[in-house]
């Protein structure tokens, strides 16, 4: 049998999302069910918010929870058997931007007459087979091209101050070497402009 | 019009003052290319966001409670992602569970089992009736009442979630009527007799 130890709440919040997953796997492979279920609440309560409000922005109200819902726990049933890609936070977020784009496409091909849900609404088990669709999703898929195009100093001063929490003189602390509070103003102003460019664009 | 960036601006303001990150409200401020551009970076900010601080309290209040006991039903359980899946298509589709079990009876063709067909329902919310059992016109009819499809709702009960052992649920068990409780604690457990069987049995636990 394994040497699972249990642990407690606050021992268990101090873990990483793939510390969590690893805790529950070996939880259950010891046949503890029970203690699966705090390190569950834990990684549920953490990413609830974001995942609904992330919904939000696209779809209504009445369906931003159910996508949310699906979203977690299927990340999480494929990170418990390793079947995810990489980190559990970035696949967590993968899932969702997918779900929400099949969403999306079955809402629009779905005549404002006909009474049920799409049959494409649940994509459980497999990647999702429409690609993203909506200007919506279009724009994020601007944003994410001006950031690729940055080099990777520049990509972090986006993920700390454009898209992250910190002040800019902090992010230029963070971002280590030469980097100036007024570097990264100039750099978070570039990106903006080429988004909005990218965006203006269209499609092409 | 108000300019995107300074809304952004705003809006991250308030999370990372401990406000509500509902982005609704902020939208309402713009519209056309400027609102998608919010949206887009309102999206990239959140899916950066890092994992928020556990709150028991907040936790049980949330939405994310029943969405974290579905899912502990379907790891330590053995119907896949039915325990998370199930639930949510019957309340979109705006069917309460009574009527979900009578129309599935009667599409069934076991209207006068209709206490049975509820049982192993039960069972199929809570995963514990292994997916590889339930043939495809339980999943047809489920499909047909709650708007989805056999397809989906098979892949999600054969997503090996858990470790294809059946939970401790003695008092689900308990309430069953029909198929006996020994015989589903185990899905690797011999079948009962044939003739010991009747067709909502097969239906549900034969294929």
């Amino acid at each position: 049998l394994s040497a699972f130890e249990e642990l407690p709440e606050h021992s268990l919040s101090e873990l990483g999302d793939d510390e969590l997953i690893a805790y529950m796997q070996a939880a259950r492979a010891a046949g503890a069910d029970e203690a699966v279920k705090p390190a569950l609440a834990i990684l549920v309560y953490g990413y609830w918010d974001t995942l609904v409000h992330r919904a939000l922005l696209k779809l209504p109200r009445s369906e931003a929870e159910d996508v949310a819902g699906e979203t977690i726990a299927s990340a999480i049933a494929s990170a418990f058997d390793g079947r995810s890609v990489g980190e559990f936070r970035s696949w967590m977020h993968t899932i969702m931007s997918r779900r929400i784009a099949d969403h999306y496409a079955a809402r629009n091909r779905r005549p404002v007459t006909e009474p049920l849900a799409s049959e494409n609404d649940e994509g459980w088990g497999e990647e999702p087979a429409e690609p993203f669709s909506g200007d919506a999703l279009h724009a994020r898929d601007c944003l994410d091209r001006a950031y690729e195009e940055l080099d990777e100093t520049h990509r972090r001063v986006i993920d700390l101050y454009v898209l992250g929490p910190l002040p800019a003189a902090e992010a230029a602390r963070r971002a280590g070497g030469t980097m100036s509070e007024a570097n990264v103003h100039q750099i978070a102003s570039r990106f903006q402009r080429r988004f909005r460019e990218l965006l203006d664009e269209g499609d092409t | 019009m108000a300019d995107p960036q300074q809304i952004f601006e705003e809006y991250k303001a308030a999370v990372e003052a401990g406000g509500s990150a509902d982005p609704q409200p902020y939208l309402t401020f713009v519209s056309g290319r400027d609102r998608e551009q919010l949206i887009a970076l309102i999206d990239a900010y959140l899916e950066r966001a890092p994992r928020r601080e556990f709150d028991p309290l907040a936790f049980r209040r949330s939405g994310a409670a029943p969405v974290a006991e579905a899912a502990h039903r379907s790891l330590t359980g053995v119907g896949g992602l039915w325990p998370a899946l199930l639930p949510r298509l019957r309340n979109r589709a705006h069917v309460r569970r009574d009527q979900l079990v009578d129309e599935l009876a009667a599409r069934l063709g076991a209207g006068a089992q209709r206490d049975k067909v509820g049982d192993y329902y039960h069972r199929m919310e809570h995963g514990l009736l292994p997916a590889s059992g339930v043939s495809d016109a339980v999943l047809e009819a489920l499909g047909t009442i709650v708007g989805s499809t056999r397809e989906a709702l098979r892949r999600a009960g054969e997503l090996p979630a858990g470790g294809g052992r059946a939970a401790a649920g003695g008092g689900v068990f308990a309430r069953m009527a029909g198929p006996s409780a020994e015989a589903e604690e185990s899905p690797a457990a011999p079948p009962r007799l044939a003739e010991e069987w009747d067709e909502v049995d097969r239906l549900f636990r034969g294929r």
